[in-house]
């Protein structure tokens, strides 16, 4: 269940939809992608398909809860929102991500001098 | 715990799918609008912003399958998939499938089969409470001149082994009994045992119907009372709920019902009917010496076996030293009560076992090879599959599905066989191998099924990998046959090895069963069985207590039998040789010094009517045989066998010498020696005869002994004069029962009837190892000369001659053969000595035996690699050619 070659990591996808809903509040699966697009100002090209098995992997692990709810045009949509271990979580996968872009600039800025 | 949960979600996903199917349709489709309507807001028409919308959004079917992928147990809905498609294969190539089905139902069949009888024999516990408690006790006896380590203990060693352990919570001792049954209906004998009053404590089983006996009733000269065994109250009496307290007559004395035992309950023997108490007197209590009692206790809770063992031993020393005369050299043995039901069923069964689980693996062997010669057909549908995208683990897994749907399937027949087996086996199973209580259980079943499933593993996960492996554009090309099939011809050819290999271990096992079998059968019995019948007769009540009135019968019934048309002679004896049954004494010689403690020689006794020897065709070597003139007021005789004669009177002048039955110090009279018989086995075939004597029914030297059972010679077939026998008895005395009718040809088949029916299923087995090992090399052969047409057609076009051919197919059937027989017969070398003991007669590396399955099997091999070999002969070198 890798996700196909050339789209985004799947703990990238995690670590920026739970980010995502940390910032925003509840936010239907729609509101969520427009969102990432709109932080990366669209160099992140996502299928926004690919976006919904995520949030139910995320939902399985109990990181994020989701509920029908109305949307903006009464629209029937499913509203996520981050759980309290999903919190945690982030925490955790933000400290461990800034671990290890340090690493990462790093390790290539050596590159660069040698 | 995490992990928990997710599975916990993703199995609920399994369930409510129709209803997650809805939801995940409502929230794309929300998304896709939500989308559109951006566009629209962004200045596009309906329809462009509908496309631009589908674009940004991706494959709305491949989101859901992703999606669907994350919410199942895609495992799960993947091997459904994978059984429906594995169903439909085998479907598809009907033969294979039924061929496979069919060995693999063979193999796990006879598994299951025996499986099912070492569950009731060996496994299944008892049906008592803490039956781990129980244990028999015997004695253990080494003496010179006799070793048992199951003595029946006298009634003094169990007296004092109760009173001085501290290990056991009861003990309580069963004398074998058996009656005739008079007063109502025919007259019947019934089988059954004296217990004494322990006997419910320690096994904590009580009558169902009434009460046990008390102490005070397990005393000598008590009222005479009885407890009816379930089968007897249910068949004799109706089962009549009102049968305690009424009374029944055994042997012409009256005996009260007091109740009737649960239906289950079988101790010690299953043919016991009925249960009265043992009553030992206080004379009885304090005797050492004759040793006729079961022993059985209950150990306390917590206690070992060998913990117990070794307390027992210390009390038999303490009873060595104080009885000297008749306890040297007698040692105490326990054994749990489980282990004493398996009894000597344990080795024969796990060889039986063993044999099975070769025969299984050969199966698997043969199927494999079957799976093999498919996958070289199927090669290209794997091979589209993989570029398709299914991954290696992926086609493994439907490869592995077709091989368990087949040993499944396979298991299921075979369980319907073993049904069917365990009742015939029933039917041909010896009495003393019990198999009333083999049944199938949900233990079988579940063995049934763990067999299946190991089966299928074996046979499927090495065709498997061979097919899984291999690359893939070979396969595609010209279904790329020639360079794909050598690894698997080279595969085919190891499974023929193996499966010659376990032939070769199951034949050899086979044939040294039978060659022993050959030899118990050749061993001199010292009587001739053909054309005599044997009943029994037994004398008891108030009417022949007396020794005049018990000769007036045997006299009578002789006389009756003898002047019978069709009969030749008659007799009687107290115990039949072979039936497991005899007697044994202490004797004293006259003339010679008094023994030491523990060197009393000792000797087996029968009492025997005139006619006897006769009628048995054993014969008197010097001497003369009895004669009804040999009554209680003439001189006391004896015959003694070759082996008494040559032990006692070596200097070959044994007639006229006078000795003692019991002892020195026995009241017994003594007896004079008028005649030398040749040796009988009468206890059993293996091994030395022991001494024995004869002595005439009319006199009574202090045996006790009366006559049991009658033989009659007849002149042709014995079975012919059996109803006119009945009527003579009947005609002297209308209420004696008469048993066990049997030819004497019967009674010793079924002495031998455990070996014969081990070797009968290992026979049965080694045939069904035979047609396996030919089977698998011709498959091979047969596919080798298919693959190699192309060859054999140009090596004709280039004047190879037909015995070439012949030649060259042969060789490589051979090849294997002689492969597979060396590895195999090296195995059996190794093998062989777990069945040792139950060989008789024959080496376990017995070179007969191991030559002999080496040609069989060669020739077999020749056989199933001569049949391709013609097919190859017969090639055509243009067809050949051309055809590829």
């Amino acid at each position: 269940m890798a996700p196909p070659r050339g789209e985004v990591l799947q703990g990238t996808l995690d670590l920026i939809v739970l980010q995502t809903l940390h910032a925003m509040g509840p936010l239907h699966g729609y509101g969520i992608a427009q969102r990432v697009q709109q932080v990366s100002e669209d160099l992140l090209k996502l299928n926004q398909g690919t976006l919904y098995p995520a949030l139910l992997r995320l939902e399985q692990r109990g990181w994020i809860t989701s509920k029908w709810g109305a949307s903006e045009n009464n629209r029937k949509a499913k509203f996520y929102s981050l759980t309290r271990t999903g919190r945690k979580q982030l925490l955790a996968e933000t400290k461990s991500w800034e671990r290890m872009t340090a690493l990462m600039t790093r390790l290539l800025s050596g590159t660069e001098g040698a | 715990m995490e992990l928990l949960r997710i599975f916990g979600a993703r199995l609920r996903g399994l369930f409510r799918k129709q209803r997650l199917e809805q939801d995940l349709s409502t929230e794309l489709q929300a998304h896709l609008e939500m989308l559109v309507e951006e566009n629209i807001r962004r200045g596009m028409n309906a329809t462009e912003a509908g496309h631009a919308a589908r674009r940004e959004f991706g494959g709305v079917e491949q989101t859901k399958e992703l999606y669907r992928e994350q919410r199942g147990l895609p495992f799960l809905d993947t091997l459904a998939q994978d059984v429906r498609y594995g169903l439909r294969m085998l479907r598809k190539s009907p033969g294979l499938t039924a061929v496979a089905v069919l060995t693999l139902a063979l193999g796990i069949g006879a598994n299951t089969a025996i499986f099912s009888v070492m569950e009731a024999v060996l496994l299944r516990p008892l049906p008592f409470p803490h039956p781990e408690q129980l244990a028999m006790v015997w004695e253990n006896v080494h003496l010179p001149h006799y070793q048992n380590d199951q003595n029946t203990p006298a009634p003094g060693n169990f007296a004092d082994w109760k009173k001085g352990n501290t290990t056991f919570s009861g003990m309580a001792a069963i004398g074998y009994r058996s009656w005739n049954l008079t007063g109502t209906g025919e007259p019947v004998r019934i089988e059954g045992e004296a217990f004494s009053a322990d006997i419910f404590s320690v096994l904590q089983t009580y009558p169902m119907l009434g009460h046990a006996f008390t102490a005070e009733k397990d005393r000598s000269g008590a009222a005479h009372v009885a407890l009816l065994g379930y089968g007897l109250w249910a068949n004799r009496f109706a089962a009549d709920p009102n049968m305690i307290g009424r009374a029944i007559r055994l042997d012409e004395e009256s005996y009260t019902v007091i109740g009737v035992m649960p239906q289950g309950f079988r101790f010690p023997d299953p043919d016991d009917q009925l249960y009265v108490p043992l009553a030992l007197t206080e004379e009885q209590l304090a005797n050492h010496d004759s040793h006729f009692l079961r022993v059985v206790g209950r150990l306390n809770p917590g206690v070992t076996l060998p913990k117990a063992q070794s307390e027992m031993e210390v009390i038999a020393q303490h009873l060595t030293s104080q009885y000297p005369n008749s306890n040297t050299g007698v040692g105490v043995r326990l054994i749990s009560l489980q282990d004493q039901r398996a009894g000597n069923m344990r080795r024969p069964l796990l060889m039986l076992s063993g044999v099975a689980g070769l025969l299984l693996l050969m199966v698997c062997a043969n199927v494999a090879n079957l799976l093999l010669a498919r996958a070289s057909v199927r090669g290209r549908e794997l091979a589209i599959r993989s570029v398709l995208g299914a991954s290696r683990a992926r086609v493994l897994r439907q490869l592995l599905v077709e091989s368990l749907l087949l040993s499944f399937l396979g298991g299921a027949l075979g369980l319907a066989f073993a049904f069917w087996g365990i009742n015939v086996l029933r039917g041909y199973a010896p009495a003393e191998q019990n198999l009333a209580e083999v049944h199938l259980n949900t233990l079988v079943g579940a063995f049934n099924l763990g067999v299946s499933l190991v089966a299928g593993l074996i046979f499927g996960l090495f065709p498997a990998f061979q097919s899984a492996r291999g690359e893939v554009v070979g396969k595609l090309k010209e279904g790329g046959r020639e360079s794909a099939s050598i690894g698997r011809v080279r595969a085919r050819g190891l499974l023929v090895v193996v499966e010659m290999a376990l032939g070769v271990i199951v034949l050899i096992g086979a044939g040294l069963l039978l060659r022993s079998f050959v030899r118990l059968e050749q061993i001199p019995l010292g009587f001739r069985p053909d054309n005599v019948l044997t009943v029994r007769v037994i004398l008891r009540g108030p009417r022949y207590s007396g020794l005049p009135e018990r000769t007036a019968f045997y006299r009578q019934a002789v006389q009756r039998m003898q002047s019978l048309p069709g009969v030749r002679s008659a007799g009687g004896i107290s115990f039949l040789p072979l039936t497991m049954q005899g007697r044994t004494t202490g004797i004293a010689v006259e003339g010679q010094p008094p023994p030491a403690p523990g060197q009393v020689p000792f000797a087996d006794f029968r009492s025997v009517s005139p006619g006897y020897f006769a009628t048995m065709g054993i014969l008197l070597l010097q001497g003369r045989d009895f004669s009804w003139d040999d009554a209680p007021q003439s001189p006391f005789v004896v015959i003694v066998s070759q082996t008494m004669a040559r032990n006692f009177w070596p200097h070959g002048d044994a007639i006229g010498k006078r000795i003692k039955l019991g002892g020195v110090n026995s009241g017994a009279p003594w007896v004079t020696v008028v005649g030398i018989a040749s040796d009988v086995h009468q206890l059993e075939l293996i091994g030395v005869p022991r001494p024995a004597m004869y002595l005439p029914a009319s006199q009574d030297a202090g045996t006790g002994d009366t006559l049991r059972d009658w033989v009659i010679r007849a002149s042709g077939d014995p079975t012919t004069v059996a109803s006119a026998v009945r009527s003579a008895v009947w005609a002297i005395d209308p209420t004696l029962p008469i048993s066990r009718i049997q030819t004497m040809e019967s009674v010793r088949s079924s002495y031998l009837g455990p070996q014969q029916f081990n070797l009968t299923l290992v026979a049965l087995f080694g045939a069904l190892a035979l047609i396996l090992a030919g089977a698998g090399l011709y498959g091979v052969a047969a596919y080798s000369v298919a693959q190699r047409r192309r060859e054999i057609g140009i090596r004709v076009a280039m004047g190879a001659q037909a015995n070439d051919v012949l030649r060259l197919v042969l060789g490589y059937g051979t090849k294997l053969a002689v492969l597979g027989l060396a590895v195999g017969s090296l195995a059996a070398l190794v093998l062989t000595r777990l069945v040792s003991t139950l060989l008789y007669g024959v080496s376990e590396h017995d070179p007969l035996t191991f030559a002999g399955v080496a040609v069989l099997l060669a020739s077999v091999a020749v056989i199933a690699s001569y049949i391709p070999a013609r097919r190859a002969m017969r090639v055509d070198p243009l067809v050949a050619l051309r055809c590829e």
